[in-house]
Formats: C-alpha cells, structure tokens, sequence
C-alpha cells in the first residue's frame, strides 16, 4: 500500500529508525538533483540534538523509478555492493549505509550513501567548461584524475570482494562479454533493424582484442561522473555501468573525442600526452591505441543501446519523459560516428 | 499548410513562448524537450518522400550492382542479396551485412571486402540523408 505522506516525511522516519541517538530529528537542505537518466538522486542533511549539542550530517538517497534507462542492466542492489566492496579500498567513493529492496517504504527500492564534500560541474555546460578549463591552468585536478583511475585499476579487486560482478577469462571473453550485454539491451528496445549497427558487431566480433589482465572497470570515468572538492577528486560516482575487464576500455573511454567538447584536452580537463605518461607510469600498464579505437567503436555499440533502450521506453509507454523520445534521433547520429570508425 | 510547416510552428511556439513561462525546471525542461523533438519531426517530414525515393533507387541499384556476384557466392549471401529488393530495405541490408559477416571464411577476405564496401556506399548515402534531420 502508497504510504500517503510526503517522501521527506518518510526518509526521516527512515533514517531516524536507522539512527538511534538523539533526539529532534529534521531533515533541511533538501534537494532532487535534476541530473541524470537513470535513477533519481535525492541530497539532504539530518540534523538532530545529541546531549544538547546540534549534529548535523549530509546523505545522499538514490530510488529507482522503476522505468529508467539501463533498468536490465543496473541495479540499485548491485550499487550497494559495489560501494560498499569499494569502501575497504584507497579509491574515494562515497560510504554506502542502506539499500532497501522493499517498496512499501519509500515507493520504489533506494539506497542511502554518504554525501561526500564537492562538486560535480557538468562539462558540457558553459559554467562548467569554464571550470574544467581554469582547474587544468591550475593543474592539480588532471593529475588527481589520472591518479584516480589508476587507484581504480590497480585495487586488488578480489580481496575486495568484486568477483560478483563475473569475472571474464584471459583472451576475447570480455569484449564478447561486452557486445552480448549491449545486444541484449538493443533486442529488449524493439528497434527497427539497423544495417550499420549489424556491420559494427560484426566488425566487433570478429575483431575482439585479447585481454592480458583483468581489472575493475568503471564503465564512464568522465568529468560529469567525478565529485571534485579543492581541486582534487574526491569522490568517483555513477556505478552503474561496472564490469570486471580491460582496463584500457576505461582509457578508451577517456581517450574518446565523445567526452570532450571545444578542447583537445581529454575529458576537458587533461592533456592527452600527459594523461598517458602517468597513468602509464602508475599502473604499468602500456596503452595500446589500436585497443582503445577498438573500443572506441564498442562504446558506439553501447551508446546506439543506450538510446535505442531510451527511445523504446518512451516509444512503449512506460517512460513519460519526453528526454527519451528525442534520443530516437540520436540513434543515426551515433550510427553515422560508428560508420566513420568502420572507415566510410 | 502541410504536416511540416504546422509541426515546427508549433516547435517554435512551444520554444519562444510557451516553455520560458514555465517557472518549475521539470515541466519548463520537458517543454523546451517537446519544442525539439517537433522541430526535428517538421524536419523529418519535410524530408521523408524524397528520402524514401532516394533509398529505394540506391537499393535497386545496390542490388543490381550485385546480381552478377550472386552466382559465385554461398547460397545464403545470394539469397540476401536477392532479397534487397523486397521491403523494408532495412531489414534486406541488415540480413545482408549479418550474412556476409557470418559467410566470411567462404567468401575469402578479399571479396567480403568487395560486397561489404559497395553495401557500404549504399549505407553511407542512407545515414547522410538521415543526418538532414537528426544532426
């Protein structure tokens, strides 16, 4: 049954049964951050009195609508996980408290982590353009963001516990692994049939690279999904698109001309030749460009999914959010990038 | 006044008039959202005739171009290519690319490549002309 009283009402209620001490529970600061396609994500601060002190502490609460993008693909639960196996290691990643599978208390499942100091400028926008832009004249940012992913690429992610994510065999399994994931994601979209999209798997499948190493993956380590405090990253954000596999798919990733707008420097933040010296110097591991274009082209299968799966949602009825229904027309955008990186 | 010029009056509506007065950021977002998506229907209306003129001419010719190669190809790639001129086109380019790919070894590399880059031409004037309107 729909508890009838407001949502705020109800995390309070929440987190004051979470959070034995004190007394005079309130929430203040409340705010839905409008970022985002996948699952909404609520910012708040619990302030309570504590032995006649006032105690104040920030939270951060994402619930899963139910009717999102990557609904197949990520779940809240696995979020949990995620973060919580991250939290015995030196990468920055906000403390996960509680994950909810039960619908009766907030409509929908959520999960409740920290909210960690800083901020998160969205690259594409002018603001935060400008702010990307005056961290890399400062410089202390582009080497936290190299020094990051290679934290993420070198934690040792067994004894953390990450093997749950499927662990794909030395050789091609992961590419494979990678391609069946957006196949399946495009089969559920219902799309019309896409004859560059069938060239660009079959190029994919026949042209998977062998992996030497099996690292965490994040999946989308960009400006935009990266919490930023003083210069410095200090939170990696969005795990939704994770995977145990090639490291370089990550590099790729930031290496890619999709995640930048106005400048050559990558992610708009660091400076190509830069970024692969130290990352290559942290982690030892040699940058193969051939590999990265190669999943360059996969991340133009991921995206064709992406927006296939948002289109269809809307296309469906199940989303009424009219930010889906544009992405149709992003399909032959992204079709035409992949049919330059086929060469025609 | 046709489909199109009704369509994008009312994008440019929505746009300049309508969705500035929205104050809350959800809706006013969702109505500046719905001023694109009817700007790039108008658009893609404008277009769709003689869009659909020129694809179906490229994949006769497409199809004709290749008639000759159906005798010394496996029966699969010439049976796709025989298809190419029964509608939807795309679903005729799409089985042809996918048993091409799946042919490869008896086709040999070299004329894989030769079939594979003239459906491609085909494929590249389609996706260009689909640029017109979603770019």
């Amino acid at each position: 049954m729909t508890d009838a009283r407001s949502l705020e009402a109800r995390i309070l209620d929440y987190l004051t049964s979470k959070l034995a001490q004190g007394h005079a529970h309130t929430l203040v600061d409340v705010q839905r951050i409008a970022v985002g396609w996948s699952h909404e994500t609520w910012l708040f601060d619990l302030v309570w009195q504590e032995s006649g002190v006032t105690q104040r502490r920030g939270f951060c609460l994402r619930r899963d609508p139910g009717n999102a993008l990557l609904r197949h693909l990520s779940s809240l639960g696995e979020q949990f996980r995620v973060l919580k196996a991250l939290e015995q290691t030196a990468l920055p990643t906000p403390a996960a408290y509680w994950y909810e599978s039960d619908p009766a208390i907030l409509d929908a499942p959520f999960l409740i982590m920290e909210k960690v100091a800083g901020s998160c400028p969205n690259p594409w926008g002018r603001d935060g353009r400008a702010f990307y832009a005056a961290a890399a004249a400062r410089g202390r940012l582009p080497a936290s963001f190299t020094t990051t992913l290679a934290t993420l690429h070198t934690l040792d992610w067994r004894a953390a516990g990450l093997d749950f994510l499927g662990v794909p065999t030395l050789g091609t399994d992961f590419a494979r692994r990678e391609i069946a994931k957006w196949r399946a994601l495009i089969e559920v979209s219902e799309h019309p049939p896409e004859p560059i999209l069938i060239d660009l798997i079959g190029y994919l499948e026949a042209n998977a690279p062998p992996v030497t190493r099996v690292t965490l993956v994040h999946g989308a380590y960009r400006t935009g999904n990266l919490l930023i405090d003083d210069d410095r990253i200090s939170a990696v954000l969005d795990w939704e698109l994770q995977c145990l596999g090639d490291p370089l798919y990550d590099v790729a990733y930031v290496l890619s001309d999709l995640n930048r707008e106005g400048t050559p420097l990558l992610s708009n933040l660091v400076p190509r030749d830069e970024f692969m010296r130290d990352y290559e110097a942290a982690t030892g591991i040699v940058i193969d460009v051939d590999v990265c274009r190669y999943y360059d082209a996969l991340y133009a299968m991921r995206s064709v999914a992406f927006w296939m799966s948002a289109s269809g949602l809307y296309a469906s009825g199940r989303s009424q959010d009219i930010r889906l229904a544009r992405t149709a027309w992003s399909v032959p955008v992204v079709l035409e990038r992949a049919a330059r990186q086929l060469g025609y | 006044m046709d489909e199109a010029e009704l369509l994008e009056r009312i994008a440019t509506l929505v746009k300049q008039d309508i969705a500035p007065a929205v104050e809350a950021d959800y809706p006013r977002t969702q109505a500046f959202m719905t001023a694109v998506v009817l700007h790039k229907l108008a658009r893609q209306l404008s277009v769709r005739e003689v869009h659909r003129a020129a694809d179906a001419s490229d994949v006769a010719r497409l199809a004709a171009e290749l008639a000759p190669a159906a005798q010394a190809v496996p029966e699969a790639v010439a049976n796709a290519m025989a298809a190419l001129t029964m509608p939807p086109a795309a679903a005729a380019l799409s089985a042809l690319v996918a048993t091409l790919y799946a042919a490869r070894d008896e086709l040999g590399d070299e004329r894989f490549a030769a079939i594979l880059g003239r459906v491609r031409q085909t494929l590249r004037a389609q996706i260009d002309r689909r640029l017109e309107y979603a770019a």
